[in-house]
């Protein structure tokens, strides 16, 4: 285990905390911890990627990043419209 | 070995950042305040995870890529935010743009003699 791969897990557990604003509470709160959520897990996939040696496996991180922003701005569009 | 020195510390700053953003965001009661601790990690977190790609990997197709994907974090982190908080405003008092009676403070310009 190297040290990319402790930064990684450490980013990941993140999640628990991200999890929890997104299961609990207003939907602008959740939405908030979605953003979040989907920013700590395309850094964490980077860290991943880089900790296993696996360097073709960089371009999930790219696809989610570029993803994220799509889903970002329809659910705010969708809570400020519709919810 | 002490450009191993400096990957550790850069990835530790990166989970810091990563923690200090998500503990803010957790913490904080009102959205809009939650809102800004997204720009921990999508800024400073993914500047100093390329440098640290760059010391690992060199300037290979890798660090390209991961270049690539910290500009758009960046860019799309400032665009979705302002979405966000615009859909808030609109989800709280029924409009965005800032008018007379909303329960905030607008500095009208002063009138010319």
């Amino acid at each position: 285990m190297n040290i990319w791969l402790i930064a990684a897990a450490s980013v990941s557990a993140t999640l628990i905390l991200c999890a929890d604003m997104c299961l609990r509470g207003t939907p602008e709160r959740r939405l908030v911890g979605l953003e979040m959520a989907s920013l700590i897990v395309t850094i964490a996939l980077v860290l991943f990627t880089v900790g296993f040696g696996r360097m073709p496996f960089i371009d999930l991180p790219l696809a989610l990043a570029l993803m994220s922003f799509g889903s970002g701005l329809v659910f705010a569009r969708f809570l400020g419209k519709h919810l | 070995m002490n450009l191993h020195v400096l990957e550790v510390v850069l990835l530790s700053a990166v989970v810091l950042l990563c923690w200090l953003g998500v503990i803010g965001m957790w913490r904080m009661k009102e959205p809009m305040q939650a809102l800004h601790y997204l720009s921990l990690p999508a800024t400073a977190g993914v500047i100093l995870l390329v440098i640290a790609v760059l010391i690992s990997q060199g300037l290979g197709q890798a660090f390209w890529k991961v270049f690539l994907i910290a500009a758009i974090l960046m860019a799309i982190n400032s665009v979705v935010t302002h979405a966000t908080a615009r859909a808030f405003r609109t989800r709280d008092v029924g409009h965005w743009e800032p008018i007379d009676g909303d329960p905030i403070e607008i500095v009208h310009e002063e009138e010319k003699p």
